[in-house]
């Protein structure tokens, strides 16, 4: 295994797609990493949250005075003290307004809590007991009124409306061809209602954070975030200028879209700004299930036409995401899925209507998929009925009919990349082995695949972008500094990488700052599965132009051309002759003396787009696509419904793995937080109330559920990230649900349309499907 | 208030608690252990397992006054940088952490599951980490690591006791 | 979260425990905490004082003692799954015991602390019902027993009285057939949403000569349903016995609907269990 300095391997790469050792996974091992809750400040205070009990009520009074006299309690806030009382969702950077995507929420309610666990208060105390005897303390009367609790009844002319403008918030469309006429040439039509549920991210890490007033007058808030932009809606909200709020993310224990919005860095920010006293903010496991954010319940109909001869002709889809009690990032979302909705599948007519709607259930937001999940679930559902209903192989029929590169998605992008979906579609399916017998008397086994596409890289109209600062110190070391948040997905341990391939330096001398929004070059936000294409393409643009300078001059030092020397082994050496080099602590003195730079500073640019026609839905969203297949082997208990995944194979084209172990443990985590979407998990919510509070009701997948997953990592090399890389976060957990309602449908002849598929529901089906 | 001492890692360390304080509590505030993590504080997750006496245990459902002439180890006491556990070495190697959130929980719970059955296969690692909750990795790469140091373990100090 | 304050005092003898808790009837017995303090953490329990009695050492031990096994209130469910005697002579028990919670939850939770907490699913009180189990009680003043079926009142209530402990419990039935079957909603950790233990003896002939079947979460305690049991004894255990004492066993539970499950589903899986549980092979 290669430590990044030695002579590059058979495909022509020293370090990169090795194995190589995260720098941080010696740390966590060690129990030495400093998580947001693992740190203190001398006369730091404890915070509380205090939360609505109701989903949808009018605030009459507060009553703080009880609060305030708790021994020990020094700061009760409500509404009146926050400055300016908004947060905005706008996505960090974007340059372009756009009317539907730009959505507001309160930091802390005022007259009206519209859903329960809502923020009312807030209270800072000496200790973390009177905390919460303090919020305890605060007397609020709320009077109810009517709430709405179902997406399609908020839709009603008379249902209590959220926002004086009503209650639908977003309204996406896709047209292409014709698809009246598409059905009239349909063979068959296969039409199914499909429901998700709210999902809990149910990171380890609860939303923490440790904030203070810095000896310049910043505060500073050290916090679990995938977002260090939001010191400007810190600062927004404390009506300060940007610069006086500063945000640092250390490694962070989990995120999958939880940590995206704003969570506990305005709290933070608002009780430091009020106490000048260090603060300390540490959801509890049952407050981070019940604050925002989850991920969209989506009821899709999706009706299918298909030719006799397996080509696929129309699709007609609607989609209702419930965007609970505030926007957050729901217009987004739908507009994801809207575009993934028809899958990677070539289809001449299609029509899609999409709608968001609020209600007085839980906010949702971002959640790993961001709208891509959930329609994945519907169609590869949808593409298995079809296949029977033609009488053709599953695999043949969905190879009749994928996407391939220079073709198009129904909202008009065209696929610029490899699509390699028939050979991961294969590839997994393969490696499932020969069909399993069961276990036993009134055991079923099934075997179900799913493709899905997803996109990577953010909407390319919001004109992205990411820098990154990369330095060759005086004692011939490495210093990269960039913005990332790295929320375990090996982000960091990537650019390091990266920068060891290209500098010829071992990953041991690499040290890399991350995550502080003073300090290092924004490389915006961990989500949208962009980290690695828009910080990679930055740390490798600044390595490469570093590169360039170093071999410049060591050009000289060597009496070499340029084309002659290599870095390698953490110095400059010529080809030719390797024994005549330049070690990197000379090489940083020759340049200091010579007045060249030793460290490059390189801003790249996404390629941007024009934003789509929302009247048709037409126009290219997204930079890139990540294509992937999943298989199962499932078990069903026919006495009981209880439903075992017996064996599980990922594959997908991830352009190029930069660390073959973060790649395939996306994969395998991905996988794994799929099967928890397709059997265990669901935030169940009655009347606005979350009845899985915590996690022993809201079950996410043990060691014992999920099982060992194959992992078969294909490179074309043409993903938009370093050489050719695409992203692989979100891509991992789509397919998984879908293929695992199909090996249900394989092995006892019943379709789920509802997830999770619950031993008691898929028992309820099979019942219903006894009967004459 | 009451005096208690305890054993920390191979450390006499002493302190006062309350009653009412949990042994994960008064880890991490009063005796900066904070490699005990806290993900649900009711015994569902695994985050802050810790050996008291040598059994691996959630530190939330124990009070901190129970620990009143015991031995607590948590994932520091397994291993150093300079002196690596096999679990500890295995999990860099085969990149079996990756937020690292759930991982002092894990090798605690691992090294104590190991001790007990130095030959466990696959499904048996899977059962001893049962309350471990990951949410990043499927567990996939931690039962690697695992069964490669259980054959380290095998091969060079049958007793794996800690270093 | 913090856990409410409360007075705390370490038990070194049986009896200086029960004395404690006689003079305190609001307190706790406190062994393996890993219900009691979860009560205490969301306040569904406030009790002005715990009595650790996790170190007692007369609350150790399991032992076979005249055609009986004796298993301490004390012994954790970890010691119960380690222990030769339990997985020759009850192997229901261990297989419980097996999945019971989670490898972390096993080592610290107690044996006396299942039975004391009359969860209506508990666990390890299902296998021990069919087993015919008596639970003796130590108080400050002496020991009584008590079958286990009067111990157990309903949902969190026993039939224990202030002071008094669960020493121990004694198991008269081994060996036979048993079986066990917990219906959770994940593999690792789960609370049962149907569980079945059943004890089976059968003369040279292939009869039935003594049944025993005991259902937990479909009711407000774990409990037999007594006409299922007699239909058995005495006829074969043919496919249309077995199918036959299910209905019955299906008829006699009472299950609630709630997060985990249906009623009509738990009442059909009372069927299909106890008919897996005693004909493993009928697929059922």
């Amino acid at each position: 295994m290669s430590d990044g300095s030695s002579t590059p391997g058979p495909d022509g790469f020293r370090i990169v797609g090795q194995r190589a050792p995260r720098p941080d996974a010696s740390d966590k091992v060690f129990g030495l990493t400093r998580y947001a809750d693992d740190f203190a400040m001398g006369g730091m205070l404890h915070a509380k949250v205090v939360r609505s009990p109701r989903p949808s009520a009018r605030i009459v009074r507060i009553d703080r005075s009880a609060a305030e006299a708790v021994p020990g309690v020094r700061c009760v806030l409500t509404a009146r003290d926050v400055p300016h009382n908004v947060l905005f969702s706008d996505v960090p950077g974007q340059t372009t307004t756009v009317g539907p995507l730009r959505a507001r929420t309160q930091v802390l309610a005022d007259e009206v809590v519209r859903f329960l666990g809502e923020p009312v208060a807030l209270v800072a105390a000496e200790t973390e007991e009177a905390a919460e005897e303090g919020a305890r303390g605060v007397a609020v009367e709320y009077a109810d009124v009517p709430g709405v609790f179902d997406p399609e009844a908020a839709m009603g002319p008379d249902a209590p409306r959220l926002e004086p403008t009503g209650n639908v918030i977003s309204r996406w469309k896709i047209r292409k061809g014709d698809v009246e006429a598409g059905f009239r040439e349909a063979d068959v039509v296969v039409e199914r209602s499909y429901r998700t549920p709210f999902i809990d991210h149910a990171f380890i890490e609860p939303e923490a954070g440790v904030a203070w007033l810095d000896e310049n007058g910043v505060i500073t808030i050290r916090v679990a975030t995938q977002v260090i932009e939001h010191f400007r809606d810190v600062a927004n909200v404390l009506g300060l200028p940007h610069s006086r709020v500063r945000i640092i993310a250390p490694y962070i224990g989990g995120g999958f879209g939880g940590k995206e919005d704003v969570t506990v860095e305005v709290f933070l920010g608002l009780l430091v700004w009020k106490t000048t006293r260090p603060v300390r903010l540490c959801y509890s496991r049952e407050e981070s299930i019940l604050s925002p954010t989850k991920r969209h319940p989506f009821v899709m109909r999706y009706k299918h036409g298909a030719r006799r001869d397996g080509t696929l002709v129309a699709l007609e889809v609607e989609l209702i995401s419930d965007a609970g009690a505030y926007a957050y990032l729901s217009p987004l979302t739908l507009l994801y899925g809207m575009v993934h909705a028809a899958g990677p599948y070539r289809i001449p007519h299609v029509k899609v209507d999409g709608v968001s709607v609020l209600t007085n259930n839980p906010p949702t937001s971002a959640f790993r998929g961001f709208g891509s999940a959930q329609p994945a679930f519907a169609y590869e559902s949808q593409m298995d009925e079809l296949a029977r209903a033609l009488g053709l192989d599953p695999l043949a029929f969905r190879e009749r009919n994928y996407l391939r590169k220079g073709e198009r998605l129904a909202s008009g992008q065209e696929l610029e990349t490899a699509v390699w979906l028939p050979e991961t579609a294969r590839r997994a399916s393969d490696a499932l082995g020969p069909r399993r017998a069961p276990s036993g008397p009134g055991k079923r086994v099934g075997r179900g695949v799913a493709s899905a596409l997803t996109s990577y890289g953010r909407i390319v109209w919001l004109h992205d972008w990411a820098s990154a600062w990369v330095e060759l110190q005086m004692d011939g070391t490495v210093l990269v500094r960039t913005g990332v948040p790295d929320i375990g997905g090996g982000q960091a341990a990537s650019l390091v990488q990266i920068t060891a391939e290209l500098l010829g330096v071992a990953q041991a001398d690499i040290a890399i700052h991350i995550g502080d929004s003073a300090l290092t070059p924004l490389a915006g936000t961990t989500t949208a599965t962009r980290q690695l294409y828009m910080s990679g393409s930055a740390v490798h643009k600044a390595a490469s132009e570093l590169r360039a300078t170093l071999t410049a001059q060591a050009a000289e030092l060597l009496a070499a051309p340029l084309e002659a020397v290599d870095l390698a082994d953490g110095a400059a050496l010529r080809r030719d002759a390797p024994d005549r080099r330049v070690a990197f602590r000379e090489l940083a003195a020759a340049c200091a003396r010579a007045h060249r730079p030793r460290s490059a500073f390189a801003i790249y640019q996404a390629p941007a787009g024009q934003v789509m026609d929302f009247e048709t839905g037409q126009g290219k969203v997204f930079p890139d696509f990540t294509f992937g297949s999943q298989a199962v082997d499932v078990e069903v208990d026919e006495a009981t419904g209880e439903v075992a995944v017996l064996a599980l194979a990922a594959c997908y084209d991830v352009g190029r793995a930069i660390n073959r172990n973060s790649v395939e443990g996306q994969m395998e985590g991905g996988a794994a937080m799929g099967l928890g979407y397709a059997l265990l998990e669901e935030d169940r919510v009655a009347e606005g109330v979350t009845l899985t509070p915590n996690l022993m009701t809201y079950l996410i997948p043990t060691a014992l559920d999920v099982p060992d997953v194959t992992t078969i990592v294909l490179e074309s090399g043409e993903g938009m990230g370093p050489w050719g890389a695409r992203g692989i976060g979100e891509p991992a957990m789509v397919p998984t649900a879908p293929a695992i309602a199909n090996g249900v449908r394989d092995a006892v002849g019943v379709r789920l349309t509802r997830l999770p598929i619950t031993p008691e529901r898929l028992w309820r089906a099979m019942q219903e499907a006894r009967r004459p | 208030m009451r005096s208690i001492e305890l054993t920390l890692n191979g450390t006499r360390v002493r302190t006062t608690v309350e009653p009412h304080e949990t042994l994960l509590g008064v880890l991490r505030q009063r005796l900066a252990a904070t490699e005990v993590k806290s993900g649900c504080e009711r015994g569902d997750c695994g985050a802050c397992a810790v050996l008291l006496d040598g059994r691996a245990i959630n530190s939330c459902l124990a009070l901190a006054i129970q620990a009143d002439g015991r031995a607590v180890t948590t994932v520091r006491g397994l291993g150093t940088p300079e002196t690596p556990h096999p679990l500890q070495a295995a999990f860099v190697e085969l990149g079996a952490a990756q937020c690292g959130i759930c991982i002092p929980g894990m090798l605690v719970t691992l090294y104590a599951a190991l001790a007990a059955h130095h030959d466990a296969s696959r499904r048996e690692i899977r059962e001893a980490i049962g309350g471990n909750l990951c949410r990043c990795t499927g567990y996939h790469k931690i039962v690697d690591a695992a069964l490669a140091a259980a054959r380290r373990l095998l091969e060079s100090r049958p007793t794996g006791a800690p270093s | 979260m913090l856990l409410p304050r409360f007075e705390y005092r370490h038990a070194t003898s049986l009896l200086q425990a029960t004395t404690l808790l006689a003079e305190n009837p609001a307190a706790q017995a406190l062994a393996g905490g890993t219900d009691l303090l979860v009560d205490l953490r969301e306040r569904r329990r406030q009790p002005p004082m715990l009595v650790d009695v996790g170190d007692l050492a007369e609350l150790r031990g399991i032992e076979a003692a005249d055609g009986a096994t004796r298993i301490g209130g004390g012994v954790t469910v970890g010691e119960l799954l380690a222990s030769p005697l339990v997985t020759a002579r009850l192997p229901a028990l261990g297989a419980a015991a097996r999945d019971f919670a989670d490898f972390l939850t096993r080592n610290k939770a107690t044996l006396g602390g299942n039975l004391a907490n009359a969860s209506p699913g508990a666990d390890l009180v299902v296998p021990l019902l069919a087993l015919d189990t008596a639970v003796v009680l130590a108080g400050p003043s002496g020991e009584r027993t008590v079958p286990l079926d009067a111990f157990l009142l309903g949902p969190r209530r026993t039939a224990a009285r202030a002071g008094e402990l669960i020493r121990q419990v004694v198991v008269s039935r081994h060996g036979g057939r048993q079986a066990w079957y917990k219906l959770g909603l994940k593999r690792g950790g789960a609370i049962a949403v149907v569980s079945v233990a059943t004890w089976i003896a059968l003369d040279l002939s292939g009869l039935v000569t003594d049944a025993r079947i005991a259902l937990g979460a479909v009711g407000p305690r774990p409990f037999r349903p007594r006409e299922a049991e007699a239909l058995l004894i005495g006829a074969p255990l043919d496919a249309v016995h077995v199918a036959r004492a299910a209905d019955l066993a299906a008829a006699a539970a009472r299950p609630i609907t709630d997060v985990r499950g249906g009623a009509d589903y738990r009442t059909a899986m009372v069927r299909a269990l106890v008919a897996r549980c005693l004909d493993p092979t009928g697929g059922g």
